[in-house]
């Protein structure tokens, strides 16, 4: 015996089916709406931000540049007559403004290096950073202390007191041979001067070629 | 003509067929971010075709020459790959439910050789239009109606509102 | 999240192995649904059988619902997937073209490569057909040059075109597919049984 209940509700069957139909079609016409996050979530940005990575100390720099550590780019955000006047030996300027310009972009959106961004501080390097790893550019770091703090740590460093421990004293002859290889004259310590720093020219970057989402051809 | 050897077509309700086909179709979208699509792969057969007879032919050719590269042979697609699917698949879904033999197809009023020709022409024209509007029936007018794209519906309609225009000229092949 | 592969999600080696394992879906699908059949498929042009409508509209439109609920709760991003391009006129011409050799030959691609799979000598020359076909357009593609490149719109949707929410147009597309599967219906019941 055939459920006569079934057989009518079947009977039904393609209206039915129409209405689940035109009620998920019409479902997403009433879901309310909200703006995709573009870019890189939040969450992730904040364990970046928070991530020891983010910023690099200026003895670790200097060990980079003296043993010229070639997996380095060294980024300078300040505007082009701060660069012109003082900058790290092979550093290529990117002034803020100018961060997303196509010729310069190439130096912060790849995959091979890892680069150093700085200015005076670590504000602007800073901002800099966040927003390049809004578009999730790789390998980026902060100058902890910017160009400042290299001055006055390697080109400057404070003579430690008698009273201080031995390791000072170390760091002291660390960040004094550093400060001579930079071209600061010892023991004309008062004299501070420093030598413009030769400009190499920058090294040659690979930009990472931006990753088609299909390829052109798709389809038929 | 036996008429139960030709009535040999027990086949799905349509709309199952195409929900199930529709599944098919976001899966392909998910995984791949593309549609699928069939004469992609007749394409590329071709330009095989002619980049082995005649490779010198194939690189001066201005068409041949865009899908011709290096390191990679013409054939290596996603949709050769994908067509070799449809291939197995359709034989597997014949193969399950008796279908499979060599045989025309035909209307009782024509014959074979009537059919055979038509089906040549009509595969030209085929071959033709989907080169012009880059793309078939699955993948320009059904992937393209998938993502809305604006391409894949003009040409979707303007397949479908030709062929019931011009059926009236083809009607004795099939009726 | 997705698309999974572009997005590097399942490594690109897999590529051509799910290519494979889509095809044979979409063959199976379509086989079973009967689109191997040159006369079935010719059927919806002369309104005795309806399969290719019924089967070609719920596809798309299954497919349209899921990939924007998909998109909305997040599982897929729908900016990142490949849209076909608007070449206007090449669009429109040939499309013209193919819905001759539609009905002239019977099958469409996709269907004549299930046709051949079971078998089908007609299906066969219709493949070698359009192969013929591929190799006149490249033959000859000075001459197709202007009409293949020309008049592009980019890879734009009904959303750029006309400027309407696509969750709009999803609703209309439904409410259209709804309303010819009944009239197919109706004028099913009409027109006289063709036995093939």
């Amino acid at each position: 015996m055939i459920n006569r209940n079934l057989v009518k509700v079947l009977s039904f069957r393609y209206p039915i089916i129409a209405a689940i139909f035109l009620i998920l079609a019409g479902g997403l016409v009433l879901l309310p709406k909200y703006e995709k996050q573009k870019g890189i979530a939040p969450q992730e940005l904040l364990n970046k931000s928070t991530s020891p990575e983010r910023y690099i100390s200026t003895d670790q720099l200097a060990d980079i540049i003296i043993n010229q550590d070639p997996s380095y780019i060294f980024v300078d955000v300040r505007d082009e007559e701060s660069f012109n006047k003082y900058t790290l030996p092979n550093a290529v300027n990117i002034p803020l403004k100018q961060l997303f310009d196509e010729d310069l972009v190439m130096y912060l959106n790849q995959d091979q290096f890892d680069v150093v961004l700085f200015s005076n501080d670590n504000f602007y390097a800073d901002q800099a950073w966040i927003l390049c790893n809004r578009l999730k550019y790789k390998n980026l770091h902060v100058l902890k202390g910017g160009l400042n703090e290299w001055y006055n740590t390697i080109i400057n460093p404070p003579f430690p007191n008698e009273n201080m421990p031995a390791q000072d004293f170390e760091l002291f002859s660390a960040r004094k041979a550093a400060s001579m290889y930079f071209g600061v004259a010892y023991p004309e310590q008062a004299k501070k001067e420093v030598k413009a720093p030769i400009k190499t020219a920058p090294k040659k970057i690979v930009p990472v070629k931006k990753k088609k989402k299909m390829p052109v051809e798709g389809g038929c | 003509m036996n008429l139960e050897n030709q009535n040999k077509h027990t086949y799905w309700n349509p709309y199952f067929g195409g929900f199930l086909f529709g599944l098919v179709i976001i899966f392909t979208f998910y995984m791949t971010g593309r549609g699928l699509g069939a004469s992609g792969a007749m394409k590329s057969t071709v330009v095989a075709v002619v980049d082995t007879v005649a490779p010198t032919h194939a690189e001066n050719n201005e068409y041949y020459s865009k899908f011709i590269s290096e390191d990679k042979s013409p054939l290596d697609t996603w949709l050769i790959f994908e067509v070799i699917g449809v291939l197995l698949g359709a034989f597997i879904s014949g193969g399950l439910s008796g279908r499979i033999g060599w045989r025309v197809q035909h209307s009782p009023k024509i014959t074979s050789k009537r059919r055979l020709i038509f089906a040549l022409i009509g595969g030209i024209l085929f071959g033709l239009g989907a080169q012009i509007a880059r793309g078939c029936t699955s993948g320009a007018a059904l992937s393209g109606l998938a993502v809305l794209s604006t391409g894949g519906i003009i040409t979707m309609l303007a397949i479908f509102g030709t062929a019931y225009l011009a059926a009236y000229f083809f009607r004795k092949n099939w009726i | 999240m997705g698309p999974l592969i572009p997005n590097g999600i399942i490594p690109i080696e897999w590529d051509s192995i799910i290519a494979i394992l889509i095809g044979i879906a979409f063959g199976f699908i379509l086989e079973s649904s009967g689109f191997s059949s040159s006369r079935k498929l010719a059927g919806v042009f002369y309104g005795y059988d309806f399969a290719v409508l019924k089967v070609f509209f719920t596809a798309g439109i299954v497919a349209l619902i899921g990939i924007y609920y998909m998109d909305y709760l997040g599982f897929l991003d729908v900016a990142q997937l490949y849209v076909h391009p608007t070449y206007l006129w090449g669009a429109i011409i040939g499309g013209v073209i193919m819905g001759v050799g539609f009905v002239a030959g019977g099958f469409c691609p996709g269907t004549s490569l299930c046709a051949v799979a079971i078998g089908k000598i007609d299906a066969i020359i219709y493949v070698l057909g359009i192969m013929i076909g591929v190799f006149i357009f490249s033959e000859f593609y000075p001459l197709f040059d202007e009409l293949y490149t020309g008049s592009f719109l980019g890879n734009i949707t009904l959303v750029d075109s006309l400027g309407v929410s696509p969750y709009w147009l999803i609703f209309i597309f439904a409410i259209i597919a709804i309303i010819a599967f009944v009239v197919a219906d109706f004028v099913g019941k009409k027109i006289k049984k063709v036995f093939y």
